[in-house]
């Protein structure tokens, strides 16, 4: 079973030819070469292969390509812009907001929804935004500390 | 692996599924946010080797007033329920419930109606929606029904929908304003925690007097359940520790909860009677949530 979808990957149009019930995550990793993308539980308990989808941050384990077409996908490769890394890509290097790094690119794209969604949020917002992903090596109050820094310069 | 050997068909009209699913039937599983059915396709266990997807139908989608209710399309995102203001005001336990469920990357996919769909007795937008006197409607070609929602479900993952039908419409009741409500839940994890035990409560005072408990529980019986006895237990009543005692007793008696990976059927009982104790006992003391039918509040 095959099937052709079209969509905007980090803004430019791609065209893959897979399985119509296969994962976006797999789909991304293994025919688009995108492996910023973790493979965790693949049940959209751990949140490390999140990306935005039409801007909005979702598990792309629980993603048929199918429901794809058309639209948009950013992974943490599209958050940098014109060779410089994202506010928040930077504040994770700062703070050293990862350890194994597993779940980084999967929480940096959570904390991308926030902030472009409320870029002044509270601390709770902030727990909340981030409440989908798990850092199993423990680095929660480096990964809050990186949020709270971009939070901190924008809203000043 | 079994997605290889799935058919997705991705219809974009109401028309177009109903059509697929009439000659289909048996053969094919609608898939709305597919928050479950990827779960299910991953752990080998979905029996259907065709899916219908309803993601580009956007007729299915919305959120609308009629008199005193509410109705909103069955593939509505949960992300798009938390941020209605009309349910923000006049439903606000639906919110309640939806701001609990999963994880903002799963209130971002997941649908109310697949929620339904699912049928699972954690799923926690069905404890709301037992007490607001939802109604479900079901679609086939050529006619529809409309389902109270306790009739709804059969048992786990077990609904009255025929194999033609489709999950079109949940319609739900405005609140009254001025009453309380309540939707607490336990789980391993504030997000993405499945449900041990869950309780939804409408309650409407006056002078300190009960004029209608609605309590719903979720998690610990095949289906989600009214508490009955409690409700009628607790009309007309004065609001003190002593009625929120046999309240809470008397819902924790009714449930009929299992013994899981999750916790013991006794742990069940038991942390039903402590959350809807907590929960009443709060109301009582003045830091309930109240309906307020104000338009501004909406996260």
């Amino acid at each position: 079973m095959e099937a052709n979808v079209s969509f905007f990957l980090n803004g430019k149009k791609v065209s893959v030819k897979a399985p119509p019930a296969k994962s976006l995550l797999r789909v991304l990793r293994e025919d688009l070469g995108v492996t910023s993308v973790k493979p965790g539980c693949e049940a959209g308990e751990c949140g490390a292969c999140s990306v935005l989808l039409d801007g909005q941050v979702v598990t792309s384990c629980l993603v048929m390509i199918s429901q794809v077409e058309g639209k948009s996908v950013i992974t943490v490769e599209g958050l940098e812009k014109d060779g410089e890394l994202d506010p928040l890509q930077k504040a994770f290097v700062e703070e050293g907001a990862t350890q194994c790094g597993y779940c980084t690119p999967g929480f940096i794209i959570s904390a991308k929804a926030l902030l472009n969604e409320n870029p002044n949020p509270t601390d709770e917002e902030i727990l909340e935004g981030v409440s989908g992903n798990i850092c199993r090596c423990g680095a929660y109050p480096r990964i809050y500390n990186a949020i709270k820094k971009v939070v901190k310069k924008d809203g000043v | 692996m079994a997605y290889e050997k799935v058919e997705v068909y991705s219809p974009r009209s109401l028309a177009e599924a109903l059509e697929l699913l009439s000659q289909k039937r048996e053969l094919i599983k609608p898939v709305a946010g597919g928050t479950d059915i990827m779960v299910m396709l991953k752990d080998g266990v979905l029996k259907e080797k065709e899916l219908l997807n309803l993601s580009f139908i956007p007729e299915l989608s919305y959120i609308k007033e009629s008199e005193n209710r509410v109705l909103i399309g069955a593939a509505t995102k949960y992300r798009e329920i938390r941020r209605s203001p009309l349910i923000n005001a006049y439903s606000p336990i639906l919110i309640e419930a939806i701001r609990q469920i999963g994880s903002p990357q799963i209130q971002n996919l997941g649908t109310i109606g697949g929620n339904l769909g699912t049928a699972s007795p954690a799923g926690d937008s069905i404890p709301p929606l037992y007490i607001l006197n939802s109604r479900v409607k079901l679609q086939k070609l050529g006619s529809s029904r409309e389902v109270q929602i306790d009739k709804f479900f059969l048992g786990p993952r077990k609904t009255v929908r025929e194999s033609d039908e489709l999950i079109t419409e949940i319609s739900i009741e405005k609140m009254d304003p001025g009453s309380y409500y309540f939707f607490e839940k336990l789980g391993l994890r504030s997000a993405n925690a499945i449900s041990i035990v869950s309780a939804a409560a409408i309650l409407s005072l006056e002078n300190n007097t009960v004029k209608y408990l609605r309590l719903s529980l979720g998690a610990v019986a095949p289906t989600v359940i009214r508490a009955v006895e409690a409700e009628e237990l607790a009309k007309d009543k004065e609001l003190n520790e002593e009625l929120i005692d046999r309240i809470a007793k008397l819902a924790a008696e009714s449930t009929k909860p299992i013994t899981d990976i999750r916790g013991t059927a006794e742990y069940r009982k038991k942390a039903t009677y402590g959350i809807i104790y907590e929960a009443l006992y709060k109301i009582m003391k003045g830091y309930g949530k109240k309906v307020e039918y104000g338009f501004e509040n909406t996260s």
